[in-house]
Formats: structure tokens, C-alpha cells, sequence
């Protein structure tokens, strides 16, 4: 045997001998695991509408900047908060829908954009998978309205489209709404922060400094 | 347990409160009586073991274990005025008879271990006496033990029987978990440590401005007390025994 | 700032003083309590307000541990199932048994891709195999990325916190390093110019240096990927951006299912840096083409654990989640900091995973830097027992030193080995009381207290003074009352 099988083996077998009293036999390890306890809070209490107003209490706790729209006015919604951020590049991804890229502003579709010309924008508009009220989390899939990971990575100022219809109240809630486990996932609950310097907190040191959310409410 | 029937207690008055403190034990047996408890003290006891567990001596410690549970095997019921030793007995026995005992002993333990109690459990969970008739017209500030908070989880019950003492000002502690730093045979091998969390500590007591520092366990106020002492600090310590034992008629005796 | 090469602590617990010695030190440096302490306090403020909030907290305690729990005992089945599902997605799975094996293994891969930089993300496994220095010798320059890291590595420092590892340095102290080290003359001591003059000085590395490095908070058995949980960024960047990422994790760090993150991200959070959710969460499965790393490895790390795992006591060491919360809450870290446990991983946990990932055979001390005030257990989100813990690794030193000739030697083995028989009868006892009674007299004052003591009780009267022996013991008054009641006595 080489080396690395070797280690492995010695490894395998090493846990084997140190749990053999109690680990459980394949039939009975499914079994085990369901046993395992689970009372905590799985669904919350809040209404539809309690629920996105903490989405939105969640999001401003982290500066990120919130307006509501409805579907209809989506387009418009965006092209206002383009406007109003005083840039003029944005990266989005390919699967972004058309009638969402306002008029009058560079767009780079990324259909295998280099870094460097991802690093040439100034902003970067996606779709997004679901948010999480009680955390204010973003969750990220990186289907193909939300982007490769570089895209919401590099830029500085990031406008995330989220549907009211994507908001659960508990992170339980979101696990329970994914039909199978995402290859790429990306949680966002703040800019980038750091607290390392006297416990500090500095926002911004790697990734957008800048968050803009606008939340589609699609409920009805 | 019926008005007329009177209730027993064995009292294990630890090795420490034995040697250094026996006016805790004189208060303890002074409550305890006025309350209507017949009392009885086996005389062959010496100590819980917990010294030699929590040090690694565990053969030795086991020994001491053992003793002690030959003594109060027949005891109607055990009072300690001492949270770390209850709580030795508790969380430790059964660790030490797993590894070191045979069926017999574990099974006496587990018949024995219900009826041990710490002296503030004893009050409010047996006797169910929140007011014990005392009087101690002082400032008094409460450290909470960690044995007690954590491993005894006594909650409230010292705050109920201190809230009842005539005369008694309670002064917030603020900190109240936090280590006092003894912490036993930690208060010599990392002795400067100890004495930097028992600075920081002192601090804490100093300012609440109270005469008299008091907690469940002597061992914690052993600690407190020595360092009161050497820095002039113009406090005292006193076991809520005592405090509790305390009557107009007979005021508390006072540790320093 | 003070760091001679007297002082620099030393984080190699084959090498590092005893823990009382080694506190001495940092005890005697007011500027690094002060930090400390000031940091600590903030974290624990802001845990405490979080977990006060979250009504199922102990709920998720109890399931997070039991998660953790049910892992370790089918740690074997659920590490291939992970094996099995990376390497389908891509990845390509190592095994290290130990330290040498595990840096070997990564500087062959780095070889592989003709790497002379690599990029890190903070991980404290690296930093317990001691890989940066290898790396470095081998001729490959690493690159730190969180801030903490390249304050500490520009610096020249060593970690003393898991989380915040650069707690025990104020913004004057890093203001120098910068400044000195990325040549900034006129950089001020705002943590804002200083965090974004890291950003500045990092942010080519990302683009440029197609290799890195990190750790995994999270593996996933069910699906084989890595969870990697971070606040800065630079997570994202290095695990985005490169060509090639090998990530290095302690073989205890599976999960069974994905959704056991709903447990695991509630409590890490709130425990680690008190928020609900730390900024960003990664989670990447083998290799997506077209997103991220085109190569991936994952290197397994034994170095100890598989002894940890065999003994069922100690076993619950390994369902550490890293997030100190237990040393954010201990109050001997609280005034020592981390350096005085001569181990990357300090605190609590350092006190009882360190001597063991050495066998028990260095860091023997480490299990007596308590006073098993219980708090970390508390604070725990997946409920280790870390006392139970820390008095049987004590057990097993004292057992250790039974077999040594020098525990004739030893003070305080000689003082407890008498106890014990001192102890074992009720005469013995009280003869010991009398005899310690009148031996004491010699120290005691006229003010009834004894201010010094020789020996091991010099240690106790160096701050602390000691009343004198009553004449009378309680037993002694017991036995006199005879059966009169107290109110007769007086």
C-alpha cells in the first residue's frame, strides 16, 4: 500500500477501535440520527407582514439601505436606485432578467467576464434565493439570476432584488424550503466587518460596503 | 412529615469549617435547633474528599468517598454548610464509584444522595421556612459561589432567606457569578492568578460599600477575608449561617 | 511595545512554560490585561443580550451538543460518507495522521501547482501543525489575510484568542506594525485607516496568487461540502478567486446533513462574536466549473484526535465548535489572556484539548489553570463538560506522577498523600488539628492572624492573610455540650 492509503487506513481504523462500544451499525445510524432532540423553534409566529417588516428592521440594523416596490414598478424601482448611487458600470449575471437592466448605465453581462473586468464595475445587481428575518440574512444559491460568487464579491456596492414571497422568519424555515442541498451557497448577514482592533467595528474591509435591497412585495 | 413528627438531621460539618470555622458550625446547629430540628453529629467524620478529586488524587479521594458514605448510610438526612462539598458528593460520587466502587456502594450512594443537602436547600426546599426569625442590622454584601450557582443551581434561595433577616441591607454585588479565584488547591498552585482574580474581585465587594461579605461557603470567604484583612480593607466575612442564626437575643458571632 | 525574544511567548506546547509561569509574566503586563479584558467584555456583552433574546436557546444547545454527540460516536461512517460525496463533486480527499504529514501533504500540492505565494484564511488547525514556518522554509510565501493574522504575522506575534486573535493588541500597537511593516510613515491609529490599509495591501494577493489555503468550519457527510463561517471577506476572496484551494480540517469538524446547520449557525454566531449571524457564510461542494477553484483538495487531520475520541470522558473535547466562548467567559483567561497557555488553542478548551492532542505527555499544567468555576460549561453551546473534563485530565497527571521518583519531591504530593491518611480516621484528624493548632502558633501574630508561611503556605500569604487555628474545633465544642441545647451554652 502507499503512503496515503496507509495513513488513511491507520486513520479509518484508528476511530473504528475508539468508537467501537458505541457507534451504530448503517441500519441503525439513520435511526440514531432522527432520534437526535429537536425542540427548538422550527417555524416562526410572525405574520406576513410582521415578517418582512423584521426582514427590514434586520436589514437596517446592518446599514443596508431598503426600499419597497411593487412587481409592477420593479423597473423603475431599480433604475432609481442605480440613479441615485451615483455609478455608472454594473456587473450582473446572465440569468438577470432583461427588463430589470434600466436604460442609460453600462451593463456587463457576465457570460465569463474576467475578474479584471469585474473588478472595471462599480456596482453589481442580483437576484437572490431567500432571506431570513430573524438573522436579516441574504441567502445566495448562485442560480443564474444570482450570479457567480466573484460577482457579488468584487464590487463595491451590491442591489439586491428580493422578493417578499423569498422571506422566512427563522433559518430553520429556510433549510426546511430548500428541496435539496445547494452546491454554492452564500449567507450575507452584514458588510464585511471586522472587530479585530479593540473590538472595533469596521466595516468594509473585503467585499461591498454598500448593500441596497429592494423588496418586491409579490404576496398578493 | 406530620406536626408532631420531629425531623432528624445529621449534620456533616466539613473538615475545613471543623478546623477554621467552628462558629459557622455553632451557628448552624443554634438555627437549626431554634427551627425545631433535633440534630446529630457523627463524631468519626472528617472530609468529603473533595480536596484530593479535584486535585487528580482520585484513589485518595475515592477512599474518603467511600467513608463517608459508610457513615450517613442511615442518616434520616445530611445538612452541609458547604455548596462545593454537596456539590462534590453530587457530580464526583458517582464518577468515583463508576470507576473505583462495586454495585453495593453505588447503590447506597444513590439511596443516600437524595437526602443530602445544603444548608440554604435544607431551609427553603425541606423545612420550606423563608423566614427564620433573624436579625442582622448591617450592610451585607452576597457573593454567590460558583459550586452553589452552577453545580447546586441554588438560584434564588439564598437572596429569599437574606431578604427575610431583620435589619439586613443587601447590597448589590455587581459580578455576582464571577470567581472569587480560590478555587482550592488553584488558590496555591496558580496562586498569582488567584490573587489577580480575587483583586478584581475584591474590587467588586469593596465597592459595594457593605461591612460584611457573606456566602455559603467559608472556602470563598476564607479566600475574600484573607485578602480584606491584609489590605486594611474595612470589611469583614461572615458565613449566611451565622447571619441567619442571628438574633437580637443573640447576635452573630463575627469572623475577623 | 515591549516584545523582546525573552518575552515572546511561545505557543509550542513541547517547549512553552508551565502555565503558572508563563501567567507570571503576563500578569506583571498591565497594557495586555487591560486589552484583554476590554475585549472580552465587549464580546460578552453582546452574547449575553443575544442569547437573553433567543427564547429556545437551551433547546438549541441540547441539539447542537447531541448533534455533535451523535457524530463523534459514527465519526468513521459519516467521515467516508463525506469522503464519498466530495470526491464525486471533484474534490480530492487526504488523510494526515499527524502534524509532519499533513504539512507534507500540503507542500506537495503546493509543489504540484509550482506555488511560491499562497493565500490564507485564518485557521487555527494550520496553526496548531505549525505549517506557516514549513511553508516559509520551503520556500513559499505566505500570505495571512485576515486582519488579526497579518497584524499577528507582520508583527511577529503569536495568536491569543480563537476568534480575536489579536485581542491582546491595542490600535497604538498596531498602528506600529503597519506602519512600519507596509511602510505607511504617516498612518494614524484610527481603526479605520488601519483596516483599510489592509484592504489596500491585500487586495492584489487576492487577484493575483492563484493558490490558498483555509480551514472549514463545517463538513457536510451528506453532500461532502465545506462550510466556512468569517466576518472580513477575506474568506470569500481566497475560496472564490484562486485557481487551486486546499483546505485543511481536524477530522471532528463533519456534520451528518446540511440542515444540521440551522443548529450550528444559531449558536456559533451568537457564542463567537455575539451576533445572530456572522457576515458571511460559504459553502462550496467539490468544484463547480465555471465558479471558483477549479482544483480541490481536503486534507483530513488525525494529530491526536483518534486518542481523544477512545477515551468516553473526553470524548465530548472533540465537539468543539471554536467558538471561544468558553475563554470570552473564563475568569482565568479574563486576567491572563492567551499567550500564558503556550497553545494555539488557550482558554478552557486549550486547557483540555492541548494536553491531550500531546497524549498527556506535555502541557501538564494546563489542566490546573482552573478554578472549575464551571463557567465556560455554561456558556458551551454544545455543552462540554469542561470540568468533568479538566478533573480527570488531572487524574491522569497525577497517575503519571505516581510512577515519577520525583514526586518525593513535591510538596504538595507529599502534603496530600498525608492528608489522605490524615483523613481516613477521625484520631488521625483531630491529632492533625491539634498538631497543625499548635505548630501554627509560631506564625500567628498578636492580632490573631498569620501573615506568612513558609513553603507551599507562602503561596497563600503572599497577598492573603490567614486567621489562626481556633482553640477549639467544632467537634471539640460538640463533644463538650455534651447533650444541653445551644440556648444552656450561653
Amino acid at each position: 500500500m502507499s503512503a496515503p492509503v496507509q495513513s488513511r487506513q491507520r486513520i479509518i481504523d484508528r476511530i473504528r477501535v475508539a468508537t467501537e462500544s458505541v457507534a451504530n451499525d448503517p441500519a441503525r445510524l439513520a435511526y440514531a440520527y432522527a432520534a437526535l432532540p429537536c425542540t427548538y423553534i422550527l417555524r416562526g409566529h410572525l405574520t406576513a407582514e410582521g415578517r418582512i417588516a423584521l426582514m427590514i428592521e434586520r436589514l437596517h440594523e446592518y446599514d443596508a439601505e431598503v426600499v419597497e416596490s411593487t412587481p409592477q414598478a420593479l423597473p423603475t424601482a431599480i433604475a432609481a436606485q442605480l440613479a441615485a448611487s451615483g455609478k455608472h458600470a454594473f456587473v450582473v449575471p446572465a440569468g438577470l432578467p432583461a427588463e430589470w437592466l434600466a436604460p442609460g448605465f453600462d451593463w456587463k453581462i457576465d457570460r465569463g467576464l474576467t475578474n479584471s473586468d469585474i473588478e472595471l464595475a462599480e456596482g453589481v445587481v442580483t437576484a437572490a434565493f431567500c432571506g431570513v428575518a430573524d438573522s436579516g440574512t441574504i441567502v445566495l444559491h448562485h442560480s443564474a439570476a444570482e450570479g457567480r460568487r466573484v460577482l457579488t464579491l468584487l464590487p463595491d456596492w451590491y442591489l439586491c432584488i428580493l422578493r417578499a414571497s423569498q422571506v422566512v422568519e427563522t433559518l430553520p424555515e429556510y433549510f426546511n424550503c430548500c428541496q435539496q442541498p445547494p452546491a454554492l451557497a452564500t449567507w450575507i448577514s452584514g458588510p464585511s466587518a471586522t472587530a479585530d482592533i479593540e473590538m472595533t467595528r469596521i466595516k468594509g474591509v473585503h467585499g461591498p460596503r454598500f448593500l441596497h435591497v429592494i423588496l418586491v412585495r409579490d404576496e398578493h | 412529615m406530620g406536626l408532631d413528627s420531629v425531623m432528624r438531621v445529621s449534620l456533616f460539618i466539613t473538615c475545613y469549617n471543623d478546623t477554621l470555622y467552628p462558629e459557622t458550625g455553632r451557628a448552624v446547629v443554634s438555627l437549626l435547633e431554634r427551627l425545631g430540628v433535633e440534630l446529630d453529629f457523627h463524631p468519626q467524620q472528617t472530609c468529603c474528599g473533595q480536596m484530593h478529586a479535584n486535585t487528580g488524587f482520585r484513589g485518595e479521594a475515592y477512599s474518603q468517598a467511600k467513608r463517608f458514605v459508610r457513615l450517613y448510610r442511615d442518616a434520616e438526612t445530611v445538612v452541609i454548610p458547604s455548596s462545593s462539598c454537596v456539590a462534590m458528593i453530587r457530580d464526583q460520587y458517582p464518577v468515583l464509584f463508576d470507576e473505583l466502587g462495586n454495585e453495593t456502594l453505588r447503590n447506597q450512594f444513590a439511596a443516600l444522595v437524595p437526602r443530602v443537602y445544603e444548608l440554604s436547600e435544607f431551609l427553603i426546599d425541606r423545612l420550606r421556612v423563608e423566614d427564620v426569625g433573624a436579625y442582622f442590622p448591617h450592610r451585607v454584601a452576597y457573593h454567590a459561589s460558583c459550586h452553589g450557582v452552577r453545580a447546586l443551581h441554588l438560584g434564588d434561595r439564598p437572596y429569599r432567606l437574606l431578604a427575610k433577616v431583620r435589619g439586613l441591607d443587601l447590597a448589590p454585588l455587581a459580578n455576582v457569578d464571577r470567581c472569587c479565584g480560590f478555587g482550592g488547591t488553584f488558590s496555591i498552585k496558580n496562586a498569582e492568578v488567584s490573587s489577580a482574580m480575587l483583586a478584581v474581585k475584591l474590587q467588586d465587594v469593596v465597592a459595594t460599600g457593605a461591612e460584611y461579605c457573606t456566602a455559603l461557603d467559608n472556602s470563598c470567604l476564607m479566600h475574600l477575608g484573607g485578602a480584606m484583612h491584609r489590605q486594611y480593607a474595612g470589611m469583614k466575612t461572615i458565613h449566611l449561617a451565622q447571619i441567619l442564626a442571628s438574633t437580637e437575643a443573640s447576635p452573630a458571632e463575627a469572623t475577623a | 511595545m515591549s516584545h523582546a525574544a525573552a518575552d515572546h511567548p511561545v505557543l509550542d506546547p513541547t517547549l512553552a512554560p508551565p502555565f503558572p509561569q508563563a501567567a507570571l509574566r503576563v500578569l506583571r503586563n498591565p497594557q495586555l490585561r487591560k486589552n484583554v479584558a476590554h475585549a472580552i467584555d465587549v464580546i460578552q456583552a453582546k452574547r449575553a443580550k443575544l442569547v437573553a433574546e433567543k427564547t429556545d436557546w437551551q433547546e438549541l444547545r441540547s441539539a447542537a451538543s447531541a448533534i455533535r454527540a451523535h457524530v463523534l460516536e459514527n465519526l468513521g461512517a459519516y467521515l467516508a460518507e463525506f469522503e464519498a460525496h466530495c470526491t464525486a463533486a471533484g474534490g480530492t480527499v487526504h488523510w494526515a495522521s499527524d502534524a509532519a504529514e499533513a504539512r507534507r501533504i500540503i507542500l506537495d500540492l503546493l509543489r504540484q501547482e509550482n506555488a511560491s505565494e499562497v493565500i490564507k484564511i485564518k485557521t487555527m488547525t494550520s496553526a496548531e501543525i505549525q505549517l506557516n514556518p514549513f511553508l516559509e522554509a520551503a520556500g513559499v510565501q505566505v500570505f495571512e489575510t485576515d486582519l488579526a493574522e497579518i497584524i499577528l504575522q507582520l508583527g511577529e506575534q503569536e495568536p491569543s484568542h480563537i476568534v480575536v486573535p489579536a485581542l491582546h493588541i491595542n490600535r497604538s500597537q498596531v498602528r506600529e506594525i503597519f506602519a512600519r511593516r507596509m511602510g505607511l510613515k504617516d498612518l494614524s491609529d484610527d481603526p479605520h485607516a488601519l483596516t483599510a490599509a489592509a484592504r489596500t495591501y491585500l487586495r492584489r494577493k487576492f487577484l493575483d496568487v492563484p493558490t490558498a489555503i483555509s480551514g472549514a468550519n463545517f463538513l457536510i457527510a451528506e453532500t461532502g461540502a465545506v462550510a466556512v463561517v468569517e466576518s472580513e471577506g477575506n474568506g470569500r476572496m481566497c475560496l472564490t478567486l484562486p485557481r487551486t484551494m486546499i483546505t485543511l480540517a481536524g477530522i471532528e469538524k463533519v456534520l451528518p446533513r446540511f440542515a444540521d446547520l440551522e443548529v450550528m449557525l444559531q449558536v456559533l454566531a451568537r457564542s463567537a462574536t455575539g451576533e445572530r449571524m456572522n457576515p458571511y457564510t460559504s459553502l462550496w461542494t467539490g468544484v463547480t466549473p465555471g465558479d471558483g477553484p477549479q482544483r480541490f483538495h481536503v486534507v483530513l487531520l488525525d494529530n491526536g484526535r483518534s486518542s481523544i475520541l477512545a477515551r468516553p470522558r473526553e470524548r465530548q473535547t472533540l465537539k468543539c465548535i471554536r467558538c471561544a466562548a468558553c475563554m470570552n467567559t473564563c475568569p482565568v483567561y479574563r486576567q491572563t489572556g492567551g499567550h500564558a497557555y503556550g497553545s494555539v488553542y488557550p482558554g478552557p478548551i486549550g486547557a483540555i484539548l492541548t494536553p491531550q492532542l500531546m497524549q498527556m505527555q506535555h502541557a501538564q499544567s494546563l489542566p490546573y489553570a482552573s478554578s472549575l468555576c464551571g463557567a465556560c460549561y455554561e456558556v458551551c453551546p454544545v455543552k462540554i463538560n469542561i470540568p468533568e473534563v479538566l478533573i480527570d485530565l488531572r487524574a491522569q497527571v497525577v497517575n503519571h506522577e505516581r510512577r515519577r521518583f520525583g514526586r518525593f519531591l513535591d510538596p504538595m504530593y507529599i502534603g496530600l498523600r498525608i492528608a489522605n491518611l490524615l483523613f481516613a480516621n477521625a484520631w488521625s484528624f483531630h491529632a492533625a488539628q491539634l498538631f497543625g493548632r499548635i505548630g501554627l502558633r509560631f506564625f500567628t501574630r498578636k492580632d490573631g492572624w498569620i501573615h506568612s508561611l513558609p513553603s507551599l503556605g507562602a503561596k497563600w500569604t503572599q497577598t492573603r492573610d490567614l486567621r489562626a487555628l481556633p482553640s477549639q474545633t467544632f467537634h471539640g465544642w460538640w463533644a463538650a455540650r455534651g447533650q444541653k441545647s445551644i440556648k444552656e451554652e450561653k
